[in-house]
């Protein structure tokens, strides 16, 4: 170990290859650093001698235009990919908080889940290949650029969710489609009484909402709405033809919940969307934590009650996003005084996992997040997974101690 | 084609002892009549396993999985034997596993749209037996009739209708796995931690042995259209598949069959394809009302510019199933043009539709080779059917080369030597052909993990004499 901390942001696969292998021999431990935007998830790493920063890997390989394929180096800002492929009329659904600092590899590599995906799939079921700098210094590809591929393991999507743990991602191929011609942003407020109700309806629409959430707290002005008792925001997506009929489903059916008023967010819908993505991740400095709630057995409405309920016995506000399409809930709990969050947050997260096991930790600088369950209850196969982890980095290298259950 | 592999096999007396002690005599074969029948699946090769075992449950599995390593023995997992590539061929003996008595849907969730089945469910089963839900599965291998869930997700199988809906992976929610020790583990999308998932399906068998699996349903569309176009070259043909694609529109379904494949087609089921024109493209789009009926005119108007002579659309579901039921019985239908046909499986980038299948007339024409075409054009996944005789060397000599001559050109447009087939043992040589050491010694860390011995369907996947060296490029 290293008496000061090493920060390298090589400009090629090449290099960065050299830099891991040199590390793996000498025993140093590499911190991957793509945008710093899921810095907050995951476990610190358990010793850091070299912060890799993926910032130099940056721009296009290859924009395939008319295959609707696209392919861009790990530490690409999102957000340039997204302009990119939305001035050719196409896009994939990323949904990654704060896209113009995160980065292709970095949203990747966290597995990142966004609100769109019930409807337009998963991030990993867009990614045709891979170029990978394992923890030896190997460079090992996968895949290629076509929509189709069965020619071995399917070694990209393996990496997806790997947090860095298995190699670092140098490149990523994605298919991309087309992108819808228009989407219209619904804004509603949501007295308590017709909560659960209008959640129940968005589920069950016919025509789905691209995306539809039940937000408290997280108070931010949409076209002049502070939504201070709760509201709900659902946007859609589609033909002109279809967003007729699928606005008179959607208003009959917030109608039939009680919603007293759902309007159409005229100026800065899009930038809208994205503040409500971008809150998933926001901090309150060292006196807040924010969790994703993943479902269970309970109803989406629920959960978020009762985990609000929860952070109001300890003594914690709670503000929640509602992921109505998907089933998830954001719950960031914070204190005004930091000191006396960091006297409460770990007896609260013990009693929050008890009761919502696949709660994770996706936005804290609370300076104790070690002691916190920050991935929730390990997984089945987690031998498994320690196996994986010790046959492709054995002398764990690579963000040491950051993954599931200190993986 | 690899020629002359039939190697025989004979169950140990202590291997059949001890499965039909822990499975009973109705579930183990050992005669020689009964192995035989297990020596194949869809491609040419074959090998006489040492036992057929028919579990049915996961702890069958897992008991045979144990008698077998104990005794020495690989296992391999067999669906309907539908593959096109040699997966679940036992190519120098071993234990095979047949699902046939594990094909039950053991739960349906309507509300979370998902189902939970045995490996040994007939893909199609699933979609009728959802049907009234309003659901269905929607990766349709064109043997959906008869292949295997199980057999679909080891091959991570594809089909007409991906191009919209995705391969198997997409559809494949969690997985109940027999590992090569016997013992059971559960995988799922949705755990924190590796996709597991993900690695698992399309590994061939070689990492596991599913034994349950979650597969995601999709709703019945609320309107289907079918239209054919019909056209004078193939050329103009493929061109107007690339059209399509970089216009931005994602049919449900893009197929194309040439005048070989129409005409066999026309002659087996009457589905009324045009048998006079050199290319035929079926197109569908499936969806809500508004957006298939905006769909239609985008893609008549692009077909009609690059030259198609006919378009029509099917009047009724009738119509619908009669054309889908032609192009899913293509490749049967070819029985009348030779006794027996192989089918490449290649895919290329979608733009370099028309030079793969120009190469594809190049190798066919240079090696006398009868060539037919019906495959996935929206996805480029190309499928030559290759006609031929195999009683006679000269013409299997031709059909090999012709195959081999397409892969290294869809390699060389950049494409992939499988898209939905598998590698299995066909394809396992080409791996070197597409994948660097250091690239094959990745996938050869996972199987390390799940199958260090390599018991779980050698002899697949990854090329022979390559236990995979480590690379260290230092």
């Amino acid at each position: 170990m290293r008496a000061t901390q090493e920060r390298v942001a090589p400009k090629n696969t090449q290099a960065l290859s050299k830099i891991v292998a040199r590390c793996d021999r000498a025993g140093e431990k590499i911190r991957i650093a793509g945008g710093e935007t899921l810095s907050g998830m995951g476990f610190p790493p358990e010793r850091v001698d070299v912060t890799l920063v993926t910032a130099g890997l940056t721009g296009v390989a290859a924009n395939e235009r008319a295959d609707l394929v696209i392919a861009a180096r790990g530490g690409t800002p999102v957000q340039d990919i997204v302009t990119l492929l939305a001035a050719q009329g196409q896009f994939v659904p990323f949904d990654a908080p704060l896209p113009q600092y995160a980065t292709l590899g970095g949203t990747l590599a966290a597995g990142w889940l966004g609100p769109r995906r019930h409807l337009y799939g998963r991030l990993r079921d867009y990614l045709l290949g891979s170029t990978i700098v394992l923890a030896d210094g190997s460079i090992a590809r996968a895949g290629g650029m076509v929509v189709k591929n069965v020619a071995g393991y399917d070694m990209s999507r393996l990496y997806v969710g790997s947090f860095g743990t298995l190699g670092v991602l140098t490149q990523a191929n994605l298919k991309t489609i087309p992108l819808p011609p228009h989407g219209r942003l619904f804004l509603a407020p949501l007295p308590e009484r017709t909560r659960e109700r209008a959640c129940t309806q968005l589920a069950r629409l016919p025509i789905r909402p691209a995306a539809a959430f039940w937000i408290e707290g997280f108070h931010h002005t949409i076209d002049g709405d502070e939504g201070p008792e709760g509201r709900i925001l659902a946007l859609l997506e589609g033909s002109d033809a279809l967003l007729e009929r699928a606005t008179l489903e959607l208003r009959s059916a917030l109608g039939r919940a009680g919603v007293p008023e759902t309007r159409v967010v005229n100026a800065g819908a899009r930038e809208a969307f994205e503040r409500v993505v971008d809150a998933y991740v926001a901090c309150l400095g060292e006196r807040s934590v924010t969790y994703r709630v993943y479902p269970s057995a309970h109803e989406s409405g629920a959960r978020a009650s009762s985990s609000s309920e929860l952070a109001r016995r300890f003594g914690l506000r709670s503000e929640t996003i509602v992921d109505v399409m998907n089933g998830d809930v954001v719950l960031r709990v914070s204190d005004l005084d930091a000191h006396a969050f960091g006297a409460k947050i770990e007896a609260f997260d013990d009693a929050l996992h008890d009761a919502q096991p696949r709660a994770q930790v996706v936005a804290s600088k609370h300076p104790h997040r070690a002691s916190l369950r920050v991935w929730g209850a390990p997984p089945a196969a987690i031998d498994q997974m320690r196996a994986l982890k010790a046959r492709f980095d054995p002398n764990r290298t690579l963000n040491p101690g950051c993954f599931v259950d200190g993986i | 084609m690899q020629q002359g592999v039939l190697q025989t096999a004979k169950a140990s007396k202590v291997l059949r002892e001890r499965l039909i002690d822990a499975l009973g005599s109705d579930a183990v074969k050992t005669s020689p009549e009964d192995l035989a029948v297990y020596a194949f699946d869809a491609y040419t090769d074959g090998g006489i396993p040492s036992a057929v075992v028919l579990p049915r449950s996961t702890r069958d599995v897992s008991a045979i999985v144990k008698i077998a390593r104990d005794c020495g023995e690989p296992i391999v997992a067999r669906g309907a034997g539908t593959g096109l590539c040699g997966g679940a061929v036992p190519i120098s003996g071993g234990v095979v596993l047949c699902f046939a008595r594990m094909n039950c849907v053991l739960e349906l969730d309507e509300r979370n749209r998902r189902a939970r089945v045995q490996p040994g469910l007939i893909n199609l089963d699933l979609s009728r037996h959802v049907a009234a839900s309003g659901l269905f599965y929607a990766p349709d291998p064109s043997s959906q009739q008869i292949s295997t869930l199980g057999g679909n997700i080891a091959t991570n199988a594809g089909g007409p209708h991906c191009l919209s809906y995705g391969t198997t992976v997409n559809h494949v929610l969690a997985l109940e796995v027999v590992d090569a020790s016997g013992e059971v583990f559960t995988t799922s999308i949705d755990d924190v931690g590796y996709d597991l998932t993900a690695a698992l399906v399309g590994s061939e068998g070689t990492l596991g042995i599913v034994t349950s699996a979650w597969l995601r349903l999709v709703a019945l569309p609320e309107s289907v259209r079918v239209w054919l176009a019909a056209f004078d070259d193939i050329d103009s043909a493929s061109e107007a598949v690339t059209a399509i694609i970089a216009a931005g529109i994602l049919p449900t379904a893009l197929e194309m069959m040439d005048a070989v494949i129409t005409q066999a087609v026309e002659a087996a089921f009457h589905a009324g394809y045009p048998t006079k024109a050199a290319a035929v493209l079926l197109i569908e789009n499936a969806g809500f009302e508004e957006d298939v009926e905006a769909s239609e005119a985008a893609i008549h108007s692009i077909v009609m510019r690059h030259g198609a002579r006919s378009w029509r659309g099917a009047r009724d579901k009738a119509e619908r199933d009669a054309l889908w039921a032609g192009r899913k019985g293509a490749a049967g239908a070819t029985g009348r043009i030779a006794p027996n046909y192989y089918t490449q499986d290649v895919c290329v980038p979608r733009s370099k539709l028309p030079p793969a299948l120009r190469a594809v007339d190049a190798a066919s024409r240079a090696n006398g080779i009868t060539v037919g075409n019906v495959f996935h054009a929206g996805d480029g996944n190309l499928h030559p059917l290759l006609m031929y005789d195999k009683r006679d060397r000269k013409q299997v000599a031709a059909v090999v080369e012709t195959g081999n001559e397409i892969l290294q050109a869809a390699i060389d447009l950049g494409g992939t030597i499988s898209g939905e087939h598998g590698i299995g043992w066909e394809k396992r040589e080409a791996m070197t052909r597409v994948y660097s050491t250091a690239d094959l010694a990745a996938m050869g860390r996972v199987r390390d993990v799940f199958d260090p011995a390599r018991i779980l369907n050698p002899e697949k996947i990854f090329p022979s004499g390559a236990r995979c060296p480590e690379v260290v490029p230092r």
